[in-house]
């Protein structure tokens, strides 16, 4: 009698708690689809100019327009897409350099002052990131100027936080005894840092900072829809005076040098890990 | 005059956590194999550690020639650590460098940061590093990196190390715990020629009962952070043994 009654309660909860998560799973999903409803209706129905995307014919016009290659560019486009890897090249290394203080403050087992300078470096790795290179771009381009250098500071820039934080991360994660042994010779902070943590660190930092400049070469390449130089300025060009084929050219280049970067920077971090 | 004097030394890692050291007291003298042994949980590595001050003693005095260790300030205890070797359980070497400057590391104390930086030690420490790896039996591994090396090999690396820095004395912590047992003996039998060669007393952590018996003059038995016997190895008897590693016996 006691047992029945028990499981009666028991039955009873289960049921609640049951019914209980239906009624949230359902709420949640209405609250989704309400929100998609709010989103489609400011974004898309609202914000599309309909006028002018016309009928479906239209739209696989506009798309026809990129069909076709201006192979007369493609020598005008070498000299850019070497801009575009120079500006990877060079914001990277400025980068990295940047990176150097960030890494020592941001890495809580060698940082120097404790919390301060770690929350510093974070602070500096999370605005790093979080802005993007096309608004890193527009500030230095409005600081030096069109060209090139306003893209490689923007490169440099937006390249420190994610060195930095991966650098940092490998040395709060190194094996602590050899810097043990290094300090009971009486070695002091710096010659640590060079004995004791960089050699165990130092493989995977590079293979951070190639993986970086892979990733820079393709932020390079649009740099110049702002005025950074490299492809990206002819690639603005080539919109402006309605030249799609030319568009076409100008992707076609992007590609092939990200694809070089991607086959460089693969090859020399599986040498490296 | 002893060269090492530790008086009631006392350790907790946290303010209010338990003493891991209570009271510690021994000397040890110019030509001393003095041995710590105990059961696990001791306080022996600690107790180590706190000579050099990788691990931080609450109270008590260490005095190492005429230096009071607890006292000293940074660039003080630098220096005082240049004078005291230091042999390691896993060996602690840098396992991405070579051999030679692995040995090398030992001079660190001696060598400025710009050295440091570009690893460009002096002639004479080059020397004496590879006269200390004939020593070892080492000569022909020069080349290597130490990942490639045996335990026994990495731990003779280590051994070089420390002698590198023209100790005034070794502290070894249990130099033989990851060594099968015929290893651990040729490793014991060369610190302690090496010891006797250059004159340097050896303050040496062990588990192994038998391999204190055998190579240390002296030893300390710990139990809890406590000095459950102190004295010449003769005075060592099954009795005292046990009170050491009653826990264990039962």
């Amino acid at each position: 009698m006691e047992l029945h009654h028990q499981i009666q309660q028991q039955a009873e909860q289960v049921i609640f708690l049951r019914k209980r998560r239906k009624i949230i799973l359902g709420s949640g999903t209405l609250i989704f689809l309400l929100i998609s409803a709010w989103c489609i209706n400011a974004t898309v129905i609202q914000d599309t100019d309909w006028q002018r995307m016309g009928s479906f014919a239209d739209m696989l016009r506009s798309i026809g327009r990129y069909i076709g290659i201006d192979f007369s560019l493609f020598s005008q486009l070498l000299e850019p897409a070497l801009e575009t890897l120079l500006i990877a090249f060079l914001g990277t290394s400025i980068g990295v350099l940047f990176c150097l203080p960030v890494i020592w403050f941001g890495a809580r087992n060698i940082t120097p002052v404790g919390n301060a300078s770690y929350l510093v470096a974070r602070l500096m790795m999370t605005i790093s990131r979080s802005v993007h290179e096309i608004v890193w771009a527009l500030f230095f381009v409005a600081v030096v100027g069109l060209g090139a250098m306003g893209g490689i500071f923007a490169v440099a820039f937006r390249s420190v936080g994610f060195i930095a934080k991966m650098s940092a991360e490998a040395i709060e994660n190194i094996d602590s005894r050899p810097v043990e042994a290094i300090q009971a010779t009486g070695a002091g902070t710096f010659q640590v840092l060079r004995f004791a943590i960089l050699p165990q660190v130092l493989p995977q930092i590079i293979s951070v900072i190639m993986f970086e400049w892979e990733i820079n070469i393709r932020r390079s390449a649009v740099l110049g829809l702002v005025g950074a130089g490299g492809l990206g300025l002819v690639f603005f060009r080539q919109m402006n005076t309605f030249n799609y084929h030319g568009v076409t050219s100008v992707i076609i280049m992007i590609l092939g040098i990200i694809l070089l970067g991607e086959m460089a920077s693969h090859a020399i971090r599986r040498r490296l890990l | 005059m002893p060269i090492l004097s530790v008086q009631e030394l006392q350790t907790r890692y946290t303010d209010n956590g338990p003493d891991i050291l209570k009271g510690i007291t021994f000397e040890v003298e110019k030509d001393d194999f003095f041995a710590i042994i105990g059961p696990s949980g001791a306080g022996k590595s600690t107790l180590i550690r706190c000579i050099n001050r990788l691990v931080e003693p609450t109270s008590g005095t260490i005095i190492f020639i005429e230096r009071e260790i607890t006292k000293l300030s940074k660039s003080q205890l630098r220096r005082a650590r240049r004078d005291i070797g230091m042999i390691f359980q896993e060996f602690n070497l840098i396992n991405r460098m070579g051999v030679m400057d692995n040995v090398l590391s030992g001079r660190l104390g001696y060598t400025g940061n710009l050295r440091t930086l570009f690893r460009s030690f002096r002639r004479s420490d080059i020397d004496q590093a590879l006269f200390l790896l004939e020593k070892v039996e080492l000569s022909d591994h020069v080349h290597k990196r130490v990942d490639e090396l045996s335990g026994g090999q990495r731990q003779r690396v280590g051994i070089a190390r420390a002698l590198m820095q023209n100790p005034k004395m070794l502290l070894l912590d249990e130099p033989t715990s990851a060594l099968d047992p015929k290893i651990s003996r040729d490793i014991m039998r060369l610190v302690k020629n090496m010891a006797e060669e250059f004159g340097v007393p050896c303050l040496c952590n062990i588990h192994d009962v038998a391999l204190a018996t055998e190579f240390c003059n002296k030893i300390i038995g710990l139990k809890e952070g406590v000095t459950m016997f102190s004295g010449p190895t003769e005075q060592l008897d099954r009795n005292k043994l046990n009170a050491i590693y009653a826990m264990e016996e039962l």
